[in-house]
């Protein structure tokens, strides 16, 4: 129990940033898909099975993990050039290593950290690292030795270092009003609610709220800012010259700097792991009725989505039956959960504790990948930004625009702790 | 008179924030995606194999014809070479004899179109000058196991039926 609770959060962080990136792959394609009225990949099959389409991404990285290394010949610098993805990737997946997944587990006493690095300095440790993925993007434009990539580079950097500031100026507002550069307090902190309002970072800092979310996107070189790799102007920007899975780390590293932005957003603005006007607390003391409640939530939503299926799931594949394998699974996964939610709501040991847990990591998870949709739905919405206008927007609107805001969070929290 | 001042946009306050624009453009957007999400039926793709396109006209330059005199059902062709020269392609291979049955006096012994080097660009139905080729059949995959297939000749190209309403031929 020990070392599997100390382990958990290891394991959720590779989950939450390796194991969705085919996920995020597909549901880009899908959401873009249906945004222009297609339908998006749904042949590539297993016997039969196309999980929705999601092994059509699965297809895609073994294509590139198979695919020929090749070494332009014109490449002097060897090692920076082999160097930039594993960098960008890295920097990308250390970013993840600091968020809170769930509250503080106290099991008998001791207490554990569903944090995958347990660390206080949470906020600082995301700035250096969202910071570190940019250098993996220079270096591997300039190693490239092509004008193109050094030209993607260029633009990621100026780009990168316009937008950090806004970026880090607007969490120090939200530091002010937190009190705290630990995650784990801050979460805890938007537990409480103003009247009837969940004292959400979102309704406490609407404005720093919007310029993190913007200054991410601009972070995670995302459309309407993904001028780097700007294929209209400069073929691909700085991965010109990469393939294969140098390439792929690239790629890669895109989507869980993503996803990483997108789990620092939940954390800091919409309430992380919690429910609106339920604590951790309250949810341990009620967990029976929370689980009664999750167990009506799995049926009707389970029910939905096999009627949703049915209707939708109209070519046959080759191989076994998909709908049919598929109700099978969801009818009898759901009659398992609600099996095992009921022989614990009677109730055992450190049952709560442990529900309350999983139950956080599945908000938390929800909440993720709302967050993922609007980064997907902005990308094909928007047109990208002219690099001037990105520039123009980043140091005369946002960095001004964060530092009036610190003034006035400033000003409004010393007020209030005077009051008091 | 004459003067037409173009109204120029973006210099509002609420066009500089671009927020109001952006949500905008998202509600459109997310709009299409929930409409598709919840009935996929509305959707314009054609799913190819199972589904066939519907919108194949006789206009449609598919793979190519000839076609029969009216009178006798026997082959319009005179065999006057005009689309092998009018051909860019130089895909169209005919080899002249004369007509023995009095209908006219030239006919094709051979004519052979391979359809691997054919562009079909439709010069050689613009050429005909007795209406005995066509391309309205309406065909548009053409499938075979070597290259030999793909060369249709005289026999497998009189027995293509059109999908147009004039099944012969039109020269008088």
């Amino acid at each position: 129990m020990n070392t599997i609770l100390i382990l958990l959060p290891l394991v959720l962080t590779i989950l939450y940033s390796l194991a969705t990136v085919p996920i995020l792959v597909w549901m880009e394609r899908r959401i873009a898909a249906l945004i222009q009225d297609r339908l998006g990949p749904n042949r590539c099959h297993i016997n039969g099975i196309r999980l929705g389409g999601i092994i059509q991404s699965v297809a895609d990285m073994m294509k590139l993990v198979f695919k020929e290394e090749f070494w332009p010949s014109h490449i002097k610098n060897r090692f920076y050039y082999l160097v930039a993805p594993s960098i960008a990737f890295m920097s990308a997946f250390l970013t993840f290593m600091v968020i809170p997944y769930a509250d503080n587990v106290t099991i008998n006493d001791t207490i554990y950290t569903m944090q995958a690095l347990p660390t206080e300095l949470g906020v600082l440790w995301f700035l250096a690292f969202a910071g570190l993925g940019v250098y993996g993007i220079i270096l591997g434009g300039w190693a490239s030795h092509n004008k193109y990539a050094i030209l993607g580079a260029m633009r990621a950097t100026a780009q990168v270092i316009g937008y950090e500031v806004a970026m880090g100026l607007s969490l120090v507002s939200m530091l002010i009003t937190y009190g705290t550069i630990s995650l784990n307090e801050m979460v805890t902190y938007q537990a409480q609610s103003f009247f009837i309002i969940p004292a959400w970072g979102i309704v406490l800092q609407p404005i720093a709220t919007i310029i993190f979310i913007v200054t991410a996107f601009a972070e995670t070189n995302r459309a309407p800012f993904d001028a780097a790799e700007g294929e209209s102007e400069i073929v691909a920007g700085y991965h010109t010259e990469y393939g294969a899975m140098k390439f792929g780390l690239f790629f890669v590293a895109e989507y869980i700097a993503m996803a990483a932005s997108g789990a620092l957003i939940v954390t800091i603005f919409l309430g992380g792991y919690q429910l609106p006007y339920l604590s951790t607390t309250d949810l341990i003391n009620n967990f029976e009725l929370v689980l009664w409640l999750i167990i009506a939530f799995a049926v009707v939503s389970s029910f939905v989505f096999l009627k949703w299926m049915r209707k939708h799931n109209i070519f046959a594949m080759t191989g076994l039956n998909e709908t049919k394998v598929y109700t099978t699974i969801i009818i009898g996964f759901t009659i398992f959960a609600i099996m095992v939610m009921s022989y614990y709501a009677l109730g055992i040991g450190h049952a709560s504790e442990v529900g309350v847990m999983l139950l956080q990591f599945a908000i938390f998870t929800v909440k993720l990948f709302f967050l993922h949709f609007v980064f997907i739905w902005v990308r094909w919405t928007l047109p990208r930004f002219r690099y001037d206008q990105t520039q123009k927007l980043g140091w005369n609107i946002l960095l001004p625009l964060s530092l009036v805001n610190i003034f006035i969070t400033a000003i409004v929290v010393v007020g209030v702790n005077y009051g008091n | 008179m004459g003067i037409k001042v173009v109204e120029r946009h973006g210099n509002t306050f609420l066009e500089k924030i671009y927020l109001h624009a952006i949500f905008g453009g998202m509600k459109t957007t997310l709009k299409h995606f929930t409409a598709n999400l919840s009935d996929a039926s509305n959707i314009p793709t054609i799913c190819y194999p199972e589904q066939l396109p519907r919108d194949i006209t006789p206009r449609y330059r598919g793979v190519h014809r000839l076609t029969h005199r009216k009178e006798d059902d026997s082959i319009a062709c005179v065999a006057c070479f005009m689309c092998a020269t009018a051909c860019p392609a130089n895909c169209i291979d005919i080899v002249a004899i004369a007509r023995e049955d009095g209908v006219d006096e030239k006919m094709p012994q051979r004519f052979n179109i391979d359809l691997l080097e054919c562009v079909f660009c439709g010069y050689c139905v613009e050429a005909c000058p007795c209406d005995a080729i066509r391309m309205d059949t309406g065909i548009y995959s053409v499938i075979g196991d070597n290259r030999e297939d793909f060369i249709y000749n005289k026999e497998k190209l009189l027995s293509i039926k059109g999908i147009s309403e004039e099944e012969y031929s039109l020269a008088k």
